[in-house]
């Protein structure tokens, strides 16, 4: 058998065979091996001692109390929002529908005040182009309108007729 | 619900510890199944973080706070690991983070040394001698100042290895790190307590 101790990879059998996690074929070679390697036997013999010297260190047990802290702070947790709201609960059960309505009319109102403010912005520029044009601009643009077509039959005739 | 705590851990499917069906009954709103966990893991959990932090006060609030977040999480549990290696990864988390934190010494200026405090056991008479318990109280403190001066992760994985008996390989999904780093830690740290309580023998 190749000594366990040469590589840490190895060591793990030594560690294993400590803490007799080791497998009785493995463990009979091992003891084989450790009858003739000081180096090994003085591995076991101090990994064996601090095993035992952890042993000894035992905990304290847990406070009785534990579980009720525990869940304590479950609950605390829980019910944050709970404590939240706490300040407005009896407001909102006693008077939750008259709020309830007061905020609608709210919304509302809002919604209102919002529409006229975008409307007449956009319509404004063609009602103000409208406004601008009189009735005798409308009658001086058709006479002159009637005058050009007068003009242009005219000239039209005279270049039709040669002898003219 | 068996079938459902059936994973995928890398490409094998496994079937997960009664713990990991326990904690989705949680998360459907079984307070019970908590209480069951709780049961189980309480004594566990305290005794390594006071092994880690050596300060029951101080291990029995980092408790507090792994079975909080455990409840907290319950939401979006999904078993893909052993519950066990969940727990002692949130549990290493926290005590690693006190240890650095100094918070640990800051109490321990204002508690009593709780070493007095904790259980004797008896040597081989059933009412051991005022020299006995002495020199037993001695010894203690020699582990526990040996255990206290390892690397913090070397620390934690001795202490998985040798109370929760813990394989190497969930000691590696706790800590973070491969199976490999695991055994190199745990061979550095016994190879130093190996140093400081041969002489305990």
């Amino acid at each position: 058998m190749k000594c366990p101790i040469e590589t840490r990879e190895n060591a793990e059998v030594l560690l294993a065979y400590c803490t007799r996690k080791l497998d009785a074929e493995s463990t009979a070679i091992l003891e084989r091996h450790m009858e003739i390697c000081p180096a090994c036997r003085e591995f076991a013999s101090g990994q064996r001692s601090v095993w035992e010297a952890l042993d000894a260190w035992e905990a304290a047990p847990v406070t009785l109390d534990f579980d009720r802290r525990l869940y304590r702070r479950i609950d605390r947790e829980g019910s944050w929002w709970n404590l939240l709201m706490r300040p407005f609960r009896p407001m909102l059960v006693r008077q939750g529908l008259p709020i309830a309505a007061a905020a609608g009319l709210l919304v509302m109102a809002g919604v209102l005040l919002e529409r006229p403010a975008s409307g007449p912005s956009a319509a404004q520029p063609q009602s103000a182009q409208v406004d601008a044009l009189q009735p005798d601009q409308v009658e001086h643009a058709l006479d002159t309108m009637h005058m050009l077509g007068e003009f242009s039959s005219r000239v039209r005739g005279d270049a039709a007729d040669p002898k003219m | 619900m068996s079938e459902r705590v059936k994973t995928d851990m890398g490409g094998a499917t496994a079937a997960l510890d009664y713990d990991a069906e326990l904690m989705l009954r949680v998360k459907e709103g079984d307070g019970a199944s908590f209480g069951l966990l709780l049961e189980k893991h309480r004594s566990p959990v305290v005794h390594f973080l006071y092994r880690m932090v050596q300060n029951h006060a101080v291990a029995e609030e980092l408790a507090q706070e792994v079975f909080l977040r455990v409840y907290r999480s319950r939401s979006s549990y999904e078993p893909t690991a052993k519950f066990t290696t969940w727990l002692f990864r949130i549990a290493t988390h926290l005590a690693l983070n006190s240890l650095r934190d100094g918070k640990n010494e800051r109490l321990q200026e204002r508690l009593d040394d709780d070493s007095t405090d904790m259980p004797v056991r008896q040597i081989s008479d059933s009412r051991p001698s005022v020299e006995q318990k002495m020199v037993f109280r001695a010894r203690l403190e020699e582990v526990r100042r040996a255990v206290a001066a390892l690397p913090e992760k070397q620390r934690a994985a001795v202490l998985m290895h040798k109370y929760e008996e813990m394989e190497y390989s969930q000691i590696a999904r706790v800590l973070r790190c491969s199976e490999s780093a695991v055994k190199s830690l745990l061979f550095r740290a016994y190879e130093t307590l190996r140093a400081r309580l041969a002489h305990m023998a």
